[in-house]
């Protein structure tokens, strides 16, 4: 006699009932079907999106900033507008060499400016760097649209500019800009290279010069206006007031305070992803609930009739359980490939860029773990829908309903 | 002896606490026919329902094939009566998601002894036996209703079982098919030397019997 409830003979009589009722069992079917498939889509486009912001911002901005707080009696000397800088740049530096959770960090001379092409001219801010420290801070290469990386910026008098910039310039990489600074200086800076990250805040505003050049025309050799750095543990910001308490006169933000919309999204998404995709499974559950509570109440008869026969209340929990999770695998292996089509679908198809991201098509994050997370997902929601009635199936009592007959 | 039932007495407490069966005690020796007849509502199918197993909740001493039942654990209980009873209903419930062969091959299949193959041999001839070699693979549901009570026997026969317990088999039933069913269930179990006991009203089964117990208001007349 067979001890094991998972039997052919049981799986027989369930696979019986399932294709008895092949409407309701294919309905139910595309309730998980649809559940898993939204799971899968939204997974993929949310973290997509995700990560494609995080990859962005993350390599193009610094996790934290120190920069230099405004001073009262400012070297004022012949600037028209007052440049803040850091006295004690040597103190911070052996701060953060000390620093177990710094990876690397950079020096920069931050100044505002007017840039002019041969037709058009735009205010910015014009990021001074060290291209030896710079490069290890942000991976330019991989951005590059034209031209030269940092490496560009340390022989001539040239110029790195975000793509959205140099659009609006109208420039490309060989053509001359001028740079006038708040102190009327000005220069002529030759396009090295355009690079692009994707997003419009920094392909708009984002230019890089060799931080010698600002130091030339600030009159001011060696001085430095920020300190950028990159940590080892993106999570762990403690750094941002350890710096503050050790060197007066810097005040520090960190990746969060500068990319609030950025963190704000990703929740937003996160949470949109799992409620919207627990919403529709809970609907499909709640469909096979159904489905199997109206069975078992229609077929108390024939429960009764396979209990005197010999099938024990196990046997029966397992006859319409199993039902419900047959409906859950094929709806979940279905949702997964629907899920994967569509997806693949998405990742194809060319985007506008909009006011927000710089892309050609819509990025889609392809995890394997998805497909495993969004199979167990499915399974599991007809495993929990489906043992209530099943339990209810394994109490019907035989003598009452064959009294009832 | 096949059945030995000792002192039985069976309270409902429903609508108020009343005793149904009282002191019943009845023993059916193998390949023996035994019906039991009386007035509605005297007791019979609660009898029957306890000698079947399927009611557990009664006081008194049942053994079945020297198994004492109340030893028994509730999953012990229902592979016994897999194995040991065949139960024929007056409604003759078959499973209407199955075809007639299956219908029958589903105790076999729980007791699991025999491979599907042999099952199918033996169901095949069962329902050769019952007169329903023809309808092997039509589905229960288009059948008249003593063409399903031949299938319920049959299946009541699947697994070999001692004995036999039918609850007015004939009680849905024309005459001309209610005597049929008789004698067909009569003539299997005696060449296959089973015990059968019959709850019935039909006067024609009672006096046919080897031996007919009258219930009375719970007792039986002995
Ligand atoms: N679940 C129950 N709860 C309370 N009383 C019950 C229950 N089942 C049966 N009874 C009562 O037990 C008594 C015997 O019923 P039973 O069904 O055994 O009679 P019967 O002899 O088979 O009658 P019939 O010939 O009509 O089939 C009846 O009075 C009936 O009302
Ligand atoms: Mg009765």
């Amino acid at each position: 006699m067979s001890k094991h409830v998972f039997n052919k003979t049981n799986l027989f009589i369930a696979l019986q009932y399932l294709s008895a009722r092949k409407k309701q069992s294919f309905l139910a079917t595309i309730g998980v079907l649809i559940g898993v498939t939204t799971f899968i889509v939204m997974i993929n486009f949310m973290t997509g999106v995700n990560d494609f912001l995080d990859d962005a911002v993350f390599n193009g901005s610094p996790d934290i900033i120190v920069s230099a707080q405004a001073k009262e009696n400012a070297t004022k000397k012949s600037f028209s507008i007052a440049i803040n800088t850091i006295e004690n740049t040597g103190k911070i530096d052996s701060v953060l060499r000390k620093n177990q959770n710094v990876q690397s960090f950079a020096h920069q001379v931050i100044s505002p400016a007017i840039l002019i092409s041969d037709t058009r001219q735009f205010p910015g801010s014009i990021n001074g760097v060290f291209a030896a420290q710079e490069s290890k801070m942000v991976d330019l290469e991989r951005r590059l649209v034209q031209g030269e990386g940092f490496q560009s910026l340390s022989k001539e008098n040239n110029i790195l500019l975000g793509i959205s910039l140099a659009n609006r310039l109208q420039v490309s990489t060989g053509d001359h800009i001028n740079m006038i600074l708040p102190n009327g200086k000005n220069i002529q800076l030759k396009v090295s290279g355009i690079f692009s990250f994707g997003i419009t805040t920094i392909d708009n505003v984002r230019t890089y010069v060799s931080a010698n050049v600002l130091q030339n025309l600030l009159g001011e050799n060696d001085i430095v206006t920020n300190v950028h750095i990159k940590l080892k543990n993106r999570d762990d910001v403690s750094l941002k007031t350890d710096v503050i308490t050790v060197i007066d006169g810097v005040s520090t933000e960190d990746w969060k305070d500068s990319n609030k919309t950025i963190v704000i999204g990703n929740k937003v998404r996160d949470i949109l992803t799992w409620s919207v995709s627990f919403a529709l499974l809970l609907v499909a559950g709640f469909g096979i609930y159904n489905i199997l509570n109206i069975t078992v109440i229609h077929k108390r008869k024939d429960i009764a009739v396979l209990k005197t026969i010999g099938y024990s209340s196990n046997d029966i929990i397992f006859i319409f359980l199993i039902q419900s999770i047959i409906i859950g695998i094929i709806g979940a292996i279905l949702g997964g490939v629907l899920g994967y089509a569509i997806s693949y679908l998405i990742s194809t198809t060319p985007l506008d860029t909009s006011d927000f991201i710089i892309v050609d098509t819509y990025p889609i994050n392809f995890k394997f773990s998805y497909y495993i997370l969004g199979f167990w997902f499915g399974v599991l929601t007809t495993i929990f829908s489906g043992y209530f009635p099943s339990k209810k199936a394994s109490k019907v009592d035989p003598v009452t309903i064959i009294r009832g007959i | 002896m096949i059945l030995e039932a000792k002192h039985i007495n069976k309270f409902f407490q429903e609508p108020e606490t009343h005793q149904v069966l009282k002191d019943v005690s009845i023993s059916i020796s193998e390949g023996e026919l035994v019906s039991v007849y009386g007035e509605s509502g005297s007791g019979k199918s609660t009898l029957l329902y306890v000698l079947s197993t399927l009611d557990t909740d009664f006081q008194g001493d049942l053994k079945i094939q020297n198994q004492e039942i109340k030893q028994l654990p509730s999953a012990g209980l229902t592979s016994f009566r897999n194995k040991h009873i065949g139960f024929v209903y007056q409604f003759h419930y078959l499973l209407p998601e199955f075809n007639v062969l299956q219908n029958v091959m589903l105790p076999a299949m729980k007791l699991a002894q025999k491979s599907k193959e042999e099952i199918k041999k033996d169901a095949i001839s069962l329902l050769g036996e019952v007169g329903m070699g023809a309808y092997t693979k039509r589905p229960s549901y288009q059948l008249s209703g003593g063409q399903q009570q031949r299938v319920a026997i049959a299946r009541a026969l699947i697994n070999n079982p001692s004995l036999i317990i039918a609850d007015e088999p004939t009680g849905n039933l024309d005459q001309k098919n209610s005597d049929l069913i008789f004698d067909l269930l009569k003539e299997i179990t005696a060449s296959k030397n089973k015990s059968v006991v019959i709850a019935t009203h039909n006067s024609k089964i009672y006096s046919n019997s080897h031996r007919a117990i009258e219930m009375i208001d719970g007792f039986i007349r002995l």
